[in-house]
């Protein structure tokens, strides 16, 4: 069977629901999020484990702080991942299922590892208090080991779903198959080191958020604060540069037709990310100064970056004639009016819910609530409300019409 | 057709419920507790009980990393499990539901755990009996279905005894004795009420099921699952009403032993909706083993048995090795094999032993002969509980073989 023929065949016949870029770039918007905060929950643990080992009053301080971090950050993570993980099935369903049958005990396997990981990083901030030496920190180091090892699967799984072409020789030796899904058949050490290394950066870059968020609290120790800013943007900036390199790396081991260092895309994310640096590079001086321009543009150059890596898939699906702008519509609105307006109340409520913890965060002691934050409370409510009654009320008229 | 994930003795499909199944405990209790803890902390503090905070602190803990972790970990697990175990039924899903899907992750960002359960039990509820969207493809059609409502009574209600199950275990080892009591006694009131509404719910949940599902509960569900739903169900209700007569009685051990209980009820509950969705892994559309055998004209697919049946299984399928495309004399027991593992793997293991096993089930019947075993399978057509056997003669012929192989 032909490869293009047999992704074609994969597909799903019902088609879509509604037009695939909203689809891809819902996909591309989750997963740079997504991966932002994988970045945080590697960087903070590694961070918190390095404090930890070292001792001392700043360090273990600032580790305390880290591994607090650390558990807030892989829940946003996994929130987010969610997301991404459903487009991809939506839009490259061929590719993503494919993979993951081939590997299929990795991929429970993956579950298992996050759930310990997690559990691990919970032991290690709830029991770091009673000074337990240094041994302890191995259910820190344990915890960080799981955590890339998922990290290496999920790249695993998407790095087999670019390659069709050799999904076969994997499945299939001679007249038998391997059924046992127990191996991960495909790394690409570069890819791999892109989607790490940023979480040192992204962590400096946390960081410098940390302490300018913090100064303005009178009960904070600022020399405290100073010096975690200016550890921060030199991390920020060394892994920056690194990453660069990195990318460089990778660019050159990708299949030469690509051509992809000409493709705009990729150039707007590369652009981004020198910006980024030579932003960063300028904060060595003032990082808590420059901390919100450098989030902002660490976020953009990831946002970017989400987008060229969206590219490149393009590129590798069509090798074999795959589009997702080809795939069957079947439109379906109500659905889409349904998740378009959760979405927008999402983003109502969600701000709501940030501005309160950014500015009771900030305040020492209880924080009052302006006028303003509690009729935003109210209406995020009010909305909630809405949409129950609304979707009961649909359901009610739909039972009814259909079964009475 | 996707390639196959084996696991030697369970099947994939055990896996993913034994996932599921264990999910619903966190999931369930992560909403409930939270009015259970909503209504202890109103009364520690409009009665001035400040001893009962420390009840929901521990409680609190238990929930964040038991309810939340593994709930919302398990969670995507049941996806990922799906995802290799039957990819075609959750790609099937997904290209129906996806934005219901992601309404319920925007839930999920902003914590609202309560709206989770109304959007997934429709999903749930669409494999079980898609009613109207089988005409109209419609997805509000198939959401909002003749089990919906029911699932979601039951499951709503029942959510506040597993949260009490929790909350007697979380209390079990406090060392005041007064609040010890006091909560024990509340959480059992709870269970009680959540146990009995659930319980009426269920009777209306199972009238509401299709016909054919109805049928397939009288004549094929096992014994074992209907004994584990009664006999959890009398068990809890016994131990919530001992806990509320003698609630200082309730050790750790007891509690746990209640959690294990649950747990069984909940997995016979669970199997149980998987039998009545037989030989459908989503009702009346897809097959278990991910053979579509129905069209669907409003979303323009076709059912895949006519083709399968003109070309065979191994004609048509992606992940075939070419040798096996065509049947011959030479290869007909590894492409027998192939087909079981095609057709038959979401259902049995071909292992000796573990998930309804293939070769004791030949070996019972005492197969030897292929054309016999040919009959037998001919005569699954008219066998409610199972797909029909799907291939060309040729196909069929290397089947039996292959079965009868087994009982060598």
């Amino acid at each position: 069977m032909e490869i293009s023929t047999m992704l074609k065949t994969l597909q799903d016949p019902m088609g879509i629901p509604f037009y695939p870029i909203v689809f891809q770039v819902l996909m591309v918007l989750t997963f740079a999020l997504h991966i932002m905060f994988v970045n945080f929950t590697i960087g903070t643990t590694f961070l918190s484990l390095y404090g930890y080992l070292k001792g001392g009053e700043f360090w273990g301080r600032l580790s305390k702080s880290m591994v607090k971090a650390t558990t807030a950050n892989i829940s946003m993570a996994m929130l987010l991942g969610v997301a991404p993980l459903l487009f991809v099935q939506v839009v490259y369903d061929p590719f993503w299922y494919a993979s993951n049958a081939l590997s299929g005990a990795w991929v429970i396997g993956f579950i298992f590892i996050m759930m310990a990981a997690y559990g691990l990083t919970y032991v290690f901030y709830l029991k770091k208090d009673s000074q337990r030496g240094k041994g302890f920190a191995l259910t820190g180091i344990t915890a960080l080991g799981l955590f890339l090892l998922a990290g290496l699967i999920m790249h695993a799984l998407n790095y087999q779903a670019l390659q069709p072409d050799k999904w076969l020789g994997w499945y299939m030796k001679g007249n038998a198959v391997n059924t046992s899904g127990t191996s991960l058949q495909a790394f690409q050490l570069p890819r791999f080191l892109h989607f790490i290394i940023p979480s040192f950066a992204m962590t400096g870059i946390f960081l410098m958020l940390y302490a300018w968020y913090f100064q303005k609290r009178e009960d904070m120790d600022q020399g405290y604060l100073d010096r975690v800013g200016v550890i921060g943007a030199k991390m920020a900036f060394l892994f920056t540069a690194l990453q660069a390199v990195i990318g460089f790396w990778w660019l050159l081991s990708l299949p030469g037709e690509f051509n992809f260092i000409s493709n705009p895309i990729f150039m707007s994310g590369a652009g981004l990310g020198l910006v980024l640096l030579a932003l960063l590079y300028k904060a060595q001086n003032a990082p808590l100064k420059y901390a919100v321009p450098a989030v902002t543009g660490a976020f953009l150059t990831i946002l970017g970056m989400s987008y060229a890596r969206e590219a490149l898939r393009m590129k590798y699906a069509g090798r074999f004639g795959y589009s997702i702008f080809d795939y069957k519509l079947n439109i379906d609105w109500g659905s889409t009016v349904l998740f378009l307006g959760t979405f927008v109340m999402g983003l109502i409520i969600i701000a709501y819910l940030l501005s309160i913890a950014y500015k009771s965060g900030r305040t020492a002691g209880l924080y009052d609530a302006t006028p303003l934050m509690h009729k935003w409370g109210r209406a995020s409510i009010v909305l909630l409300l809405m949409w129950i009654v609304i979707v009961a009320g649909l359901g009610i008229i739909i039972s009814v019409r259909n079964y009475l | 057709m996707y390639p196959i994930w084996e696991v030697p003795n369970l099947t994939a499909g055990i896996i993913l419920a034994v996932i599921a199944t264990f999910h619903i405990l966190p999931s369930h209790l992560s909403t409930s507790a939270m009015w259970f803890n909503v209504y202890i902390e109103t009364k520690a503090y409009k009665e001035d009980k400040p001893e009962l905070l420390e009840f929901i602190r521990k409680y609190s803990l238990l929930l964040l990393v038991f309810a939340y972790v593994t709930g919302s970990l398990s969670g995507i697990g049941i996806w990922y499990a799906a995802t290799v175990a039957n990819p075609r039924g959750i790609s099937g899903l997904i290209h129906n539901y996806v934005w219901g899907w992601a309404t319920e992750w925007v839930f999920f960002i902003i914590e609202v755990t309560g709206i989770l359960m109304v959007v997934i039990v429709g999903i749930l509820a669409f494999m079980l009996s898609p009613g109207k969207w089988i005409e109209t493809g419609n997805f509000f059609d198939g959401f909002f279905n003749k089990t919906y409502w029911s699932q979601l009574l039951v499951r709503t209600t029942l959510m506040f005894a597993i949260a009490a199950v929790y909350a007697i275990a979380a209390a079990a080892r406090l060392k005041n004795e007064e609040v010890r009591k006091f909560i024990i006694k509340t959480a059992s009131k709870w269970g009680l009420a959540g146990l009995l509404l659930g319980g009426t719910a269920f009777f209306w949940y199972l009238k509401t099921i299709p016909a054919a599902g109805q049928e397939l509960i009288q004549t094929f569900a096992p014994q074992g699952l209907k004994t584990g739903i009664i006999a959890s169900f009398v068990l809890l209700l016994f131990y919530f009403i001992y806990a509320n007569l003698k609630p200082l009685t309730i050790r750790l051990v007891t509690a746990v032993l209640a959690i294990a209980v649950l747990f069984a009820g909940i997995w016979s509950t669970e199997r149980m909706r998987e039998i009545i969705r037989k030989p459908y892994v989503i009702s009346q559309y897809m097959y278990s083993n991910q053979i579509i055998g129905n069209d669907i004209a409003s979303k323009n697919v076709t059912s895949e048995t006519n083709l399968i049946n003109q070309k065979g299984i191994l004609a048509v399928s992606p992940f075939v090795p070419e040798p096996l495309r065509v049947v011959n004399d030479a290869n007909m027991i590894e492409a027998g094999k192939l087909i079981a593992r095609i057709e038959c793997l979401s259902c049995h293991t071909l292992d000796k032993s573990g998930l309804r096993p293939m070769p004791q089930m030949v070996e019972r019947r005492g197969f030897t002969d292929a054309e016999e075993m040919k009959v037998f399978l001919e005569g699954l057509d008219g066998y409610a509980y199972m797909p029909p056997f799907m291939g060309k003669k040729k196909k069929k012929n290397a089947l039996a073989n292959y079965l009868v192989s087994l009982n060598r």
